[in-house]
């Protein structure tokens, strides 16, 4: 199937970009402050004059791109990927077209497996989900009971624009970013990467299009003072883990295996690791050391000193795009822009497809090809025909990211419940008859308990979340999500992982544990009673307590010789309870 | 699709054990992963083996420590010993551990391609160069949590003491390590905050919200949570806890480990070993010197010899030594030549030629492996890697080190890489 619509598809993909371009530049001027805004608009002048040169060389490229494949064809070519050919579905920016296009693809499936989907959440399902999924953390007893009372038609849609329009949402992709970009190494350990957060989360705030932010950071260059974004090389200082980290994180293929030999499932070659690795050969990294000034150059030679060393493994052969041609580029030339020009192509047949599984992946807990970013070879991807749609309208869209996650969000298969319905109970993860019940990270689950308790000045300022908007990342914070890493490379969005000395911490540290008067100060003010345990509901679980709950924990709390201890036993329960620690 | 359909399958599987009451642990998704191999791992033979590692952090100098060399150039200032093995001498200021010689072996001849302190650490507990192939790689300790831990045990499998040390990597959060910071106050947030009889309470309170919650969604995390949960409460309640509060032990028994955060360490880690936790790591900083070389090593040494003695006689005592394997090593040794840039005389990194020692662990003691050149500078006979020397403690406590590990993204990855082990020597 795939490899059939190929050839078409290059064909087309010539005269499908220059229109494409067009709509993204008109696009791409974001709703947000001034300052950001005169920045988007130069950056989309740029971008104009790029894109109408980038036309061409795509056109040349396509061309090439064609000979290979047939080339190639002999050989087995089902791990390649089609170039994408940008299309809108239904109108610019048309939400309700896109979430009508997912929830008919999904259907589909459903029906071809003759499969029943789950009836749509309840409005506290959805208000939780969404908080937590776009805002990454949960809502407070307030915004929980207004969302609640409100009976306004279209008010789940207008929660998603509410979302999407907060700081927060900023916050979150870029703690889901800097878990991407940032490996912790023993080289890079004196290195604060605070200013990458803050530029990342600024950026997904203003809704840069996801091509200028990706290009802004592979071609990062100049001192971290300056230039936040060099971040990226400054955590990944050698050529192979640049090359590692930009496969995986942009382009959703792990090429990593190749660094030694050939891949043992996917079809990648020592040879082309090493051809995607050259783009990087020119980057100087400096400046890792005690008081030193971190610094990324792109120079003609680079020092190989024990900073910039080459792995044993390290071969020199023409740089040549993954799946792609081979550019050329001069010798005293910098190479990266020319790779981030063809990795933001809006042909690509990686960078697109990569942002909407990985988005998709951290909305439904699975990508669409998952393991999210393995997406090549023989992986295959439960619908194929909905990542590349999806895709061909992110990139027609000029890869705007709220307009991806509003899209998705707006869909039934988003607003479902994650409970199973009689017949459905077995049905595959990836048919979506259910939503997944997710886990929270533990950025996600420290900045919720700081909602709930308020936590003390010691641990990061009594309003730790307003902090960190302004770009400020207490360290309670990152001890919090280092002691919850516990070093792992990456969490995962459907298991709970915490072992016993998180569990231990979540019980029993006094930052943390919320079951002390302060906090139970803090959830229910002078309230006694029913209505305290109403509010511990709402700020805690985003939902009234049952009428059974209500009986049982008014109960309790009444037996309890001092009111206030039985609220801190309920709180204390309901903060270490599976329902808080897990996105329905 | 084959790594893909490896993970399905296996996760299947081990639900069917799981309801089926094998497994008590929940099963996470590195488990998943590995699950496999769990199932499969056979009971260790015989007794239960466990491996205590007193992580020298900096770097000791082998020349000031196990490998001195009186009539070398830089043969710095201490005098060698004789020890209650034949013909091994060792420091004039470890004279404790000369007595207990006879149950441990040398390694000198231990040679490593890394010279930072980081880079170093990392290769000496994982046995792979750091982000060698973009793959985190578990520490020993995350190793011996997965092939001999006890998934369903009280105390965790691996713990840590006094000091960071390398993770578990692509196995996951279940191997971490449990930190202990500060070993005289015991494990943090062990205790609960409230009365016991509050705490009851609570759990029971937290208990019914679970249940009411599981009846609704019947998913695997939740099932997860309650594992951990009961495990973690099974912990602070349980006696194997107490192994954790050094304040039980006799004050006399405490005195002989000497004083101070490393002597209570390993207080602790012999307490937990006895409770049968298979691996812990003391962690003793210091050992980087670059300057006033001699009084620091020798300072250092004496709080070796006081705890490293008390622990292998006290092992000895309960019949635990020959399960219990004991590492003394840091990342790597120290230049033969002394430099003389500060006021005080100093050694630097030096990864080429550097020395360990072991005991215990059913070791055939009172040897030596390996042997450095007249200035401690060149190894010139069995030259031993990380990977062999990894191997020789897989192979002494019954792990097979040739097993393969899957990454989560599907990559198989042996225990150790291409090994050489020296185990044939020592048994």
């Amino acid at each position: 199937m795939r490899r059939n619509s190929f050839l078409i598809l290059t064909f087309l993909a010539g005269t499908a970009l220059f229109s494409v371009s067009e709509i993204g530049v008109s696009a791409q001027v974001p709703n947000a402050k001034k300052a950001l805004k005169q920045l988007a608009k130069a950056q989309a002048e740029a971008k104009k004059a790029e894109d109408a040169k980038k036309a061409q060389a795509d056109a040349k490229k396509a061309e090439e791109a064609k000979r290979t494949t047939a080339a190639k064809k002999k050989s087995d070519s089902d791990d390649e990927l089609a170039p994408l050919k940008p299309a809108l579905i239904g109108g610019k920016k048309d939400t309700t077209a896109v979430a009508k296009f997912i929830d008919d693809q999904i259907a589909a499936k459903l029906a071809a497996e003759k499969m029943t989907a789950s009836p749509t959440c309840t409005d506290e399902e959805f208000l939780r989900r969404t908080y937590v999924d776009i805002s990454g953390v949960i809502p407070t007893a307030e915004q929980a009971k207004a969302f609640l009372a409100d009976k306004t038609p279209g008010k789940r849609a207008k929660l998603i624009d509410d979302l999407l329009a907060s700081p927060n949402f900023g916050q979150h992709q870029a703690d889901i970013w800097m878990g991407l970009l940032v490996q912790r190494t023993s080289d890079s350990r004196r290195v604060d990467f605070g200013s990458l957060r803050t530029w990342l989360a600024e950026e997904f705030n203003a809704n840069k299009s996801w091509d200028v932010i990706a290009t802004d950071i592979v071609t990062a260059t100049g001192e971290q003072e300056k230039n936040p974004a060099v971040g990226f090389y400054l955590s990944n200082n050698t050529v192979d883990k640049m090359t590692d980290e930009l496969c995986k994180s942009f382009l959703g293929v792990q090429l990593q295996c190749a660094q030694c030999h050939d891949h043992k499932f996917n079809d990648w070659k020592q040879t082309e690791y090493w051809a995607m690795a050259q783009f990087f050969m020119k980057v100087q990294v400096a400046g890792l050391g005690k008081d030193a000034k971190p610094t990324v150059d792109e120079k003609p030679v680079v020092r190989r000193n024990k900073m910039n060393a080459l792995p044993e493994s390290a071969k020199m052969v023409e740089p040549k795009f993954l799946q792609g041609p081979s550019p050329s580029i001069g010798l005293k030339d910098p190479a990266r822009p020319t790779l981030a020009k063809w990795m933001t192509g809006p042909t690509n047949p990686f960078f697109a497809r990569a942002m909407v599984n990985r988005v998709w992946g951290e909305l439904f807990g699975r990508g669409i090809v998952n393991p999210v970013d393995d997406m090549v070879g023989q992986n295959l991807p439960s619908h194929p025909e909905m990542l590349t749609g999806l895709a061909a309208d992110f990139a027609a869209n000029a890869f705007d990211v709220k307009h991806l996650v509003r899209s998705v969000c707006n869909s039934s298969a988003y607003q479902r419940s994650s409970k199973s319905t009689a017949g459905n109970e077995k049905a595959g993860p990836q048919l979506y008859a259910t939503m997944a019940v997710k886990v929270l990270s533990p950025e996600q689950l420290f900045d919720s308990l700081a909602v709930v308790t308020k936590f003390d000045a010691k641990a990061g300022g009594p309003a730790a979340r307003d902090k960190m908007v302004k770009g400020f990342a207490p360290a309670a914070r990152d001890r919090f999500v280092n002691f919850f890493l516990a070093g792992a490379e990456m969490v995962s969005l459907t298991e709970y992982e915490a072992g016993i000395p998180q569990a231990l911490k979540l019980m029993n540290s006094r930052q943390t544990a919320g079951g002390n008067p302060q906090a139970v100060r803090a959830v229910v003010g002078s309230s006694r009673g029913a209505e305290a345990i109403e509010k511990i509901y709402l700020a805690t679980l985003s939902r009234f307590p049952t009428d059974a709950e209500k009986a049982r924990l008014g109960e309790y709390v009444s037996k309890a010789s001092l009111s206030q201890d039985g609220l801190a036993d309920v709180l204390w329960a309901v903060l270490n309870s599976s329902e808080f620690t897990l996105n329905r | 699709m084959f790594s893909s359909f490896l993970q399905e399958r296996t996760r299947r599987e081990v639900l069917q054990l799981s309801a089926a009451g094998v497994f008590t642990a929940g099963m996470s998704g590195w488990m998943r992963v590995l699950a496999d191999k769990v199932a499969t791992t056979p009971a260790t033979k015989g007794k239960h083996k466990s491996c205590i590692l007193l992580w020298m952090d900096g770097g000791p100098s082998h020349k000031d420590t196990f490998d001195l060399k009186p009539d070398s150039k830089g043969a710095g200032e201490f005098k060698p010993i004789k020890t209650s093995a034949d013909g091994i001498q060792i420091s004039e200021h470890l004279p404790k551990v000369a007595e207990v010689m006879k149950h441990g072996v040398l390694v000198r001849g231990m040679s490593t391609p890394e010279g930072a302190h980081g880079r170093a650490k990392y290769y000496a507990h994982t046995g792979f160069r750091e982000g060698q192939g973009g793959v985190t790689y578990p520490s020993l300790g995350a190793i011996v949590s997965q092939q001999l831990g006890k998934p369903e045990a009280t105390v965790p499998n691996y713990v840590a003491i006094a000091g960071r040390s390398f993770g578990s990597g692509f196995l996951g959060p279940k191997h971490q390590p449990l930190m202990v910071q500060a070993p005289d106050k015991g494990l943090e947030d062990l205790k609960a905050l409230v009365s016991n009889t509050q705490f009851d309470k609570r759990v029971d309170l937290l208990k019914q919200m679970e249940e009411a919650f599981h009846r609704e969604y019947k998913v695997d995390p939740v099932n997860d949570h309650k594992t951990t949960y009961d495990r973690a409460v099974t912990l602070m309640q349980s006696k194997e806890a107490k192994a954790f509060d050094i304040t039980q032990e006799a004050a006399a028994t405490r005195a002989k480990y000497g004083s101070g955060k490393f002597a209570d360490g390993v207080v602790m880690a012999r307490r937990l070993v006895e409770v049968g936790v298979p691996f812990v790591e003391v962690a003793l900083g210091g050992w980087d010197t670059h300057l006033d070389n001699f009084t620091r090593v020798k300072s250092l040494s004496q709080q070796v010899d006081a705890a490293l003695s008390s622990l292998i006689l006290d092992l000895k005592d309960r019949g635990l030594l020959d399960s219990t394997l004991v590492v003394w090593m840091g990342e790597f040794g120290r230049t033969p030549n002394i430099n003389t840039r500060g006021a005080k005389p100093g050694r630097d990194h030096f990864p080429r030629a550097w020395n360990l020692a072991m005991f215990g662990g059913g070791l055939k003691g009172g040897q030596v492996v390996g042997k450095t050149d007249k200035e401690g500078a060149e190894v010139v006979e069995r030259k031993t890697t990380a990977q062999d020397f990894l191997a020789t403690v897989c192979d002494l406590l019954g792990i097979d080190h040739t097993k393969e590990n899957i990454t989560p993204n599907g990559r198989p990855i042996k225990l150790v890489d291409k090994p050489n082990p020296f185990t044939k020597l020592v048994v």
